[in-house]
Formats: C-alpha cells, structure tokens, sequence
C-alpha cells in the first residue's frame, strides 16, 4: 500500500489542481455548438467536449512529447509544452473556422452579450444579425480561446507529470500509456462537467455566463478530480 | 408511449452486470479460445448502458448525448484500472486476481455516484434520474472497458496482460471510443418524439456487435488466430442485430413508401 505521506498529498492536490485548469479552460473556450454551426451564434460551431479534449489531447502529446525527450524537465516546462500544444491546436481551429465564416458564410464577426469588443473596442450590436446570437469569432472570443486551451493544456501536462512520477519507477517502460490513458480519462470527466454547467454554449470570459457558472462547477471539478488523483496514486500500489 | 410494454430499467441493470461480469469472469476460462466471451460480456453492457443512456438523455442535457458517452468511458476507464489494479497492493494472494472486475464495478458505481450528485445539487441540471442514470452509465462503462480489453488480451489481469496487449499498443484508445461510439450512438440516432425502446436495444445490441467486430481485429495483432473467431462472430452478430433494428424502424415508420425520383419538368 502507498504510504500517504506529505508528498503524495502534494500530489493528489496536483491532480485536483489540474482537473480544475480543465474545467476553467472549458469556459475561456468559445463553444457555439450547433447553432454557430449554422452561423447563428458567436463561437466555433461544435460541442465544449469536442473542443476542449481535442486541443487539451493534443497538449498531452506536446508534453508527454517533452518528457520523454527530456525526464529530468521541471514540471512547469512540461505544463508549458502541454499549453503551446493545446493553444496552436485551438487558434488552427478557430483560424480554419473564421476564414470559413468570413468568405465561406460572409457573416461579419459580432458578439451578442457585450456592446463593445473590451480588447479592440469596437461596436458589436450594429453587426449582429436578428434573431441570432451574434456570428463568427470576434477579436475577445478568439483570444479568450486561446488562453482557455492553454490552460485545458497546462492541466493536461500537469497530471501526466505527477503521475509519471509515480509510475515510471514501477513500469517502467509502459508508464507513459497508463498515465496518457489514465490522464485521457479525467480529461473527458472534466470537459463534461463544466459543459453541464455551461448547458452547452458560453462565448469566453466575457459572457455574463462565465461569472455565474465557474464557482459551481470548479468546486465539482475539485472535488471529483482529487477523487481520481486518489484513485490513480492508489494504481500505482497495484503496480508492485 | 405508456401502452407500450418497456423493459424495466432494474431487469435491463441486471442483464448488464450478471452478463457483462459472466462474459468478464469466463474470458480466462481456456485461453486463448473463450477470450470471446470477454466481448459478449461488454455487448451486455453496451445494452444495459445505451437505455441508461437513453433515460437520462431524454431530458436534453443541452451538450449533445455524445458528452455523457464520452463521460462514461471517461470514469469507466479510471475505476477499471483500479479495480483490477488494486487487490494486488492488499494482498499477495493469486486469487485476488477474482475480484478485480467486481471492485472496478463498485467503484465506477462510487464516481458515477458522486459526480451524478454534483451534476444535481451543485451544477443543478433539474434531471431527477441524474444520480441513479450517472451511476448506470459509469458502472456498464467499466464493464465495457474490461470486456472489450478482455477480448483483445485474452483475461483481465491488469499487470500481467491488459498492460501488454491492450495499453502498449494503444488498442486501449480503440476501446474507449469505439466503446463510448457503441454506448452513445442508439440514442443519438434513434432520439425523437417517437423513439421506442426495443429499436433502440436492437440497435445497442449491433453497435456492441460492430465494437466486437474492431475488437476481433485488434486481437488478430495479440492472439492471432482466434481474433479471426471474435472478428466473424462479431460481424454476424452485427447483421442479426442490425437487421432485427431494421425490422423494427419498417415497423413503426406510418409507411414505407417509394415516391420515384423527382420529376424533371415542375408540374
């Protein structure tokens, strides 16, 4: 059995943390689900799971990339790869998305729940169309989706780094698939809760959504990610 | 919808977990060649699985049933390694190999539990079978992770085997989604004012059929021949089901009619 001793509670509140970056990361994204599919509301036209595991997977093969070319790297340069990773995947995303809406749909890019742009600062209620939600990806949402698959990305590394800790002294040469599954697992976990919260769409820190809901549902991702960070420490004592 | 005779969520539950934990406990049975029933065992599940599926979706979750798929593989995943992971860190007994697939059982119950009662008093989603539905999706979850990799591996041993042949070779990711696809995928399709439960277990059952079919193929590469077995039964099973599925939307559509192609000249 795994004595639980300080470090290991370090760790566990290391998983709870990073389960809590996934679930804050899902609310910075701009999830437009199936009406801004149709271009009928602001954000990218798919589901928050969809959008939140595909760019925080993809952090987790930058940073399982970086560690297994470099295992002594700190934990922070391994977050860092894992953010990079998700971050260029989800501005791709929005980049494709955005040339479509523009020249594909020809929606001009306007938000329904601010006035102003709060970073260009320009007017958005002129250009959304009746009876819409707002089209496209505007300057905030595309920022603020960055920042939110950097952070889904960061949570990512962060888990697969504690728990390799814990596994690669026992399997040595299959501890990066238990982790990755293992990370893949509380990934989907913490994208689905969140999207519960949200009941869907939400378009970025600006909406007046992402004050109301966050508390609530970062308080369920704690909790339900210290869970597993107890859950895959206690694997780790199956593994002697 | 109430003149129509459902099967109950209670006796679905019960065909999910004796069927699913049978097909699991046999799996080991005489290796390499009852690694089959491991796959029947999750085709149980999937059923028991797609009407929980199909109870809790019915209130809309507002994210697409795809997302309570993807969270059932997701908790599914993490109590499967570890139930079967942790009875060798209390005890050196061989034996204690037994009770894995129970214990992944009970645990993912314990997170389903826990995160359905979150999703109802905290996130306050207003859906009453949230905890017991949550709880359902989560435990026929595991099952289908351990059956599927029991297919492909040939038993459940988490160290000796499941690490092997199904981790280090990523047919894991295969199970997950594949197996979340099986899941998700009758309600999804079959949703609708006029959504029937037997169309949809009909459906459940040959989505678990086709996940079997993958899983033969999977298990060509780590069992060799008798992957062949999994990969043909799989697939006859997948055309009784379907085609039962078929009968069964020609049944209840008002009527099945050809209307030609559309004329060249408007009227």
């Amino acid at each position: 059995m795994v004595v639980f001793a300080t470090t290991t509670l370090i760790d566990i509140l290391l998983i709870g943390l990073s389960g809590t970056l996934i679930c804050l990361a899902v609310h910075f994204i701009p999830v437009g689900g199936a009406p801004a599919a149709m271009a009928q509301a602001t954000g990218i036209g798919t589901g928050t799971v969809e959008l939140a595991a595909g760019s925080g997977l993809v952090g987790l093969i930058t940073s399982s990339y970086m560690y297994a070319y470099e295992p002594k790297a700190a934990m922070l340069l391994v977050m860092a790869a894992g953010a990079m990773g998700a971050a260029i995947m989800l501005a791709s995303t929005m980049l494709a998305g955005g040339l479509i809406y523009a020249y594909g749909v020809a929606v001009p890019f306007a938000s329904a729940q601010v006035k102003k742009d709060p970073i260009t600062g320009e007017r958005q209620d002129n250009y959304v169309s009746k009876g819409t939600q707002g089209q496209g990806i505007p300057t905030i949402c595309f920022v603020s989706g960055v920042v939110g698959a950097a952070l889904g990305g960061a949570g990512g590394g962060l888990i697969y780094f504690v728990l390799m800790q814990y596994y690669t002294p026992l399997i040595a040469g299959s501890a990066a698939a238990v982790a990755g599954v293992f990370t893949m697992g509380v990934f989907y976990v913490n994208s689905v809760i969140p999207s519960y919260g949200v009941g869907g769409t939400i378009e970025g820190v600006h909406d007046p959504k992402f004050r109301r809901v966050v508390p609530k549902d970062v308080f369920t991702s704690v909790i339900v990610s210290m869970l597993c960070g107890v859950v895959a420490i206690l694997i780790a004592g199956g593994m002697v | 919808m109430s003149d129509i005779k459902e099967i109950s969520p209670e006796n679905l539950a019960a065909f999910g977990i004796i069927g699913g934990l049978l097909g699991i406990y046999l799996s080991p049975l005489f290796p390499p060649y009852t690694s089959i029933f491991g796959a029947l065992g999750a085709i149980c599940a999937v059923i028991w699985g797609a009407e929980a599926v199909r109870r809790v979706a019915k209130y809309g979750l507002g994210t697409g049933v795809p997302s309570i798929g993807q969270i059932a593989m997701g908790m599914g995943i993490i109590a499967a390694m570890f139930g079967l992971a942790i009875m060798k860190s209390v005890t050196k007994d061989p034996r204690a190999i037994y009770a894995g697939p129970v214990l992944a059982l009970v645990t993912a119950s314990i997170i389903g539990f826990v995160i359905g009662w979150f999703a109802q008093n905290v996130i306050k989603m207003k859906i009453p079978v949230m905890v017991r539905c949550m709880t359902e999706i989560a435990a026929s979850g595991a099952l289908i992770i351990i059956g599927y990799s029991a297919a492909v591996a040939g038993n459940y041993d988490f160290m000796g085997s499941l690490i092997l042949k199904v981790f280090d070779n990523g047919v894991i990711l295969a199970v997950f989604w594949v197996g979340a696809m099986a899941m998700l995928h009758p309600f999804n399709a079959c949703l609708g004012p006029d959504e029937k439960q037997k169309r949809l277990l009909y459906l459940a059952a040959s989505t678990g059929a086709i996940t079997m079919a993958v899983m033969g193929i999977a298990a060509i590469m780590t069992l060799g021949p008798m992957g062949v077995v999994t990969l043909v039964i799989g697939v006859i099973l997948w055309l009784i089901f379907y085609k039962k599925f078929w009968d069964e939307v020609y049944k209840d559509a008002a009527s099945v009619v050809g209307t030609g192609l559309i004329p060249k000249t408007e009227a």
